[in-house]
């Protein structure tokens, strides 16, 4: 009873201390920008920045769903395709050979030059702000699902040869399920990288979007604005983040 | 090989009189080698194991006595030599269920329950059974009923993280036993268990056999645990791995821990341990 008293409390803790800390933060801000008398257009109090989510909110709403949805489809595209890959991997020792080299170069390429040929590629509209988010998503998740695909024991493999186990079940019954908790790792990576993908794809070439917000702000001196987009991002990588969170605990019961 | 193996179990019949018709062993090995590239890990090992025994192995580390249990088992094939597992090749023997193998780690997976794990082998090689037209065999106990037999009532659906080393290799066992093997090839399956636990576990172990009539090849490292279990103890030797001596252990059927203390057990332990020191 009292061990389960104690659990509760700290996870009470394990909440509650970030977030008085961060409350505290914020006071020594309002403070500090207060009490130094610091401009509007360099540093915004927070009450401000609030003030401005409450008179720009339809302007900010605007603005979030299409990074919304070209961080989901990046998302999704990116982690799909990477585990696709991942698998087509452990089964071919050609395809490891020849792709692998190949996806650790594309990763050195930093995401921050290669968008804007993207966009020359595919066109000012979603699509290549989806691949950029994709492609950021892409590499940490391959790398995760391989080394997950691969990371049964010795004595599992050969557990499964006694029971004379075809490929597929071999597939699905040991190597797929090992994989879950490395993937989800990846999945958490990404979940939070998405939104920067499509934040640099609306950078290079949008006019709508966070990203595109973030750059009309800057040029107008609309600082509030601008703070007020900043903390709409990073709150939906925040969101992503604990939904994939989420879902961990729910999917992967067995590790503690 | 396989012809040769299929061949040489052939052969094997031969050699009984058709007029009694003998079981065929549990596994015999006809002067059977294995390399490494240009290490040989067994060479030409002769070997006789009757259904129903208790057979233990003992050996210096590296002489290859878990490499002998991986050619019963067919995960490595022979260089040389010929084998069969109840009259048939090793591959036959394993398509039809007929041997399990219980690892020093229990090698359960993470993600399945205790009960899970010892359905395991009821979900795998189901693709191999349908292509060979035959079901595969089942223990006419259930999971639950082996786990519990095991000693694990009450506790089936833990995760195998939730369970201690002893309680995770008797999940081993009963999954082991699911498919009702006739042979039983275990590797050092309590060498990471502290004394106690593996005292109580060898009492299981020797109730088991008893119970289901299954022969067991056992490989530990400790001279007391293969006098107490064994009807006859082999004695391996490294550089190359062969058997260096086969002693029966001529103790009385239903063994006791106390027996331990006896003079006959203690005069079977020195002299183990005289020819595992003398290489
Ligand atoms: N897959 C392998 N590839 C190459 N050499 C191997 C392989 N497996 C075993 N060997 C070698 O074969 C020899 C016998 O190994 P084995 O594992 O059978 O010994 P062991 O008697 O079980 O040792 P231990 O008591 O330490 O478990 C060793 O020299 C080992 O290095
Ligand atoms: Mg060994």
């Amino acid at each position: 009873m009292a061990h389960i008293a104690k659990t509760h409390r700290s996870t009470f803790m394990q909440i509650a201390i970030p977030l008085a800390v961060a409350a505290a933060l914020i006071a020594l801000w309002e403070g500090g920008v207060r009490f130094f008398q610091v401009p509007e257009y360099i540093a915004p109090a927070p009450s401000v920045v609030l003030q401005v989510f409450i008179s720009d909110f339809d302007n900010l709403m605007r603005n979030f769903v299409p990074t919304l949805i070209e961080s989901l489809l990046g998302f999704t595209v990116g982690t799909l395709s990477a585990v696709l890959i991942a698998v087509a991997f452990v089964h071919s020792r050609f395809m490891m050979e020849g792709f692998f080299p190949i996806a650790v170069f594309v990763n050195t390429i930093p995401i921050l030059a290669i968008a804007p040929v993207l966009v020359l590629l595919f066109g000012p509209g979603l699509t290549a702000k989806v691949v950029i988010a994709a492609l950021i998503c892409f590499f940490p998740t391959l790398v995760n699902m391989v080394r997950g695909l691969q990371s049964p024991t010795p004595q599992m493999m050969e557990l499964a040869r006694i029971l004379s186990a075809s490929h597929s079940e071999i597939f699905w019954k040991i190597r797929f399920p090992s994989s879950i908790p490395f993937l989800f790792s990846a999945l958490k990576i990404a979940a939070t990288t998405c939104v920067i993908g499509a934040i640099v794809g609306e950078w290079v070439g949008a006019n709508i979007g966070l990203g595109a917000l973030i750059l009309e702000a800057t040029f107008n001196f609309r600082s509030p604005l601008l703070y007020a987009t900043i903390f709409l991002s990073s709150g939906l990588s925040v969101a992503l983040f604990t939904a994939v969170t989420l879902a961990e605990k729910w999917l992967v019961k067995w590790q503690n | 090989m396989r012809v040769m193996q299929k061949s040489r179990a052939k052969a094997g019949g031969d050699d009984a009189p058709p007029a009694i018709a003998l079981p065929p062993p549990a596994v015999a090995l006809y002067s059977a080698s294995v390399d490494f590239g240009a290490v040989k890990a067994l060479n030409q090992i002769d070997l006789r194991i009757e259904d129903g025994e208790f057979i233990t192995i003992l050996g210096p580390s590296g002489c290859g006595k878990s490499t002998l249990l991986r050619l019963i088992s067919d995960l490595v094939p022979p260089s040389a030599g010929a084998m069969s597992i109840f009259g048939d090749s090793t591959e036959a023997a394993r398509l039809a269920r007929q041997f399990a193998f219980v690892f020093q780690s229990a090698a359960l997976l993470p993600w399945r329950t205790a009960v899970q794990n010892v359905r395991l082998p009821l979900e795998m090689g189901k693709k191999m059974a349908k292509k060979q037209g035959r079901a595969l065999p089942v223990s006419a106990q259930s999971p639950e009923e082996l786990l519990e037999f095991v000693g694990l009532k009450g506790r089936e659906n833990a995760w195998p993280h939730e369970l201690s080393g002893g309680m995770q290799q008797r999940v081993a066992i009963a999954r082991a036993l699911i498919c009702k093997p006739k042979l039983l090839l275990m590797d050092e399956p309590f060498g990471a268990l502290d004394e106690m636990t593996r005292d109580h576990l060898n009492l299981q172990l020797l109730d088991i056999w008893k119970k289901t009539g299954v022969t067991i090849v056992f490989v530990t490292h400790s001279i007391p645990e293969a006098v107490l279990l064994a009807q006859k103890v082999v004695m391996m030797k490294s550089q190359p791995g062969a058997i260096k001596k086969i002693i029966p252990i001529d103790l009385p059927a239903k063994r006791k821990l106390e027996m331990r203390d006896t003079a006959k057990f203690n005069k079977y332990a020195a002299q183990l341990r005289k020819l595992l020191g003398a290489h």
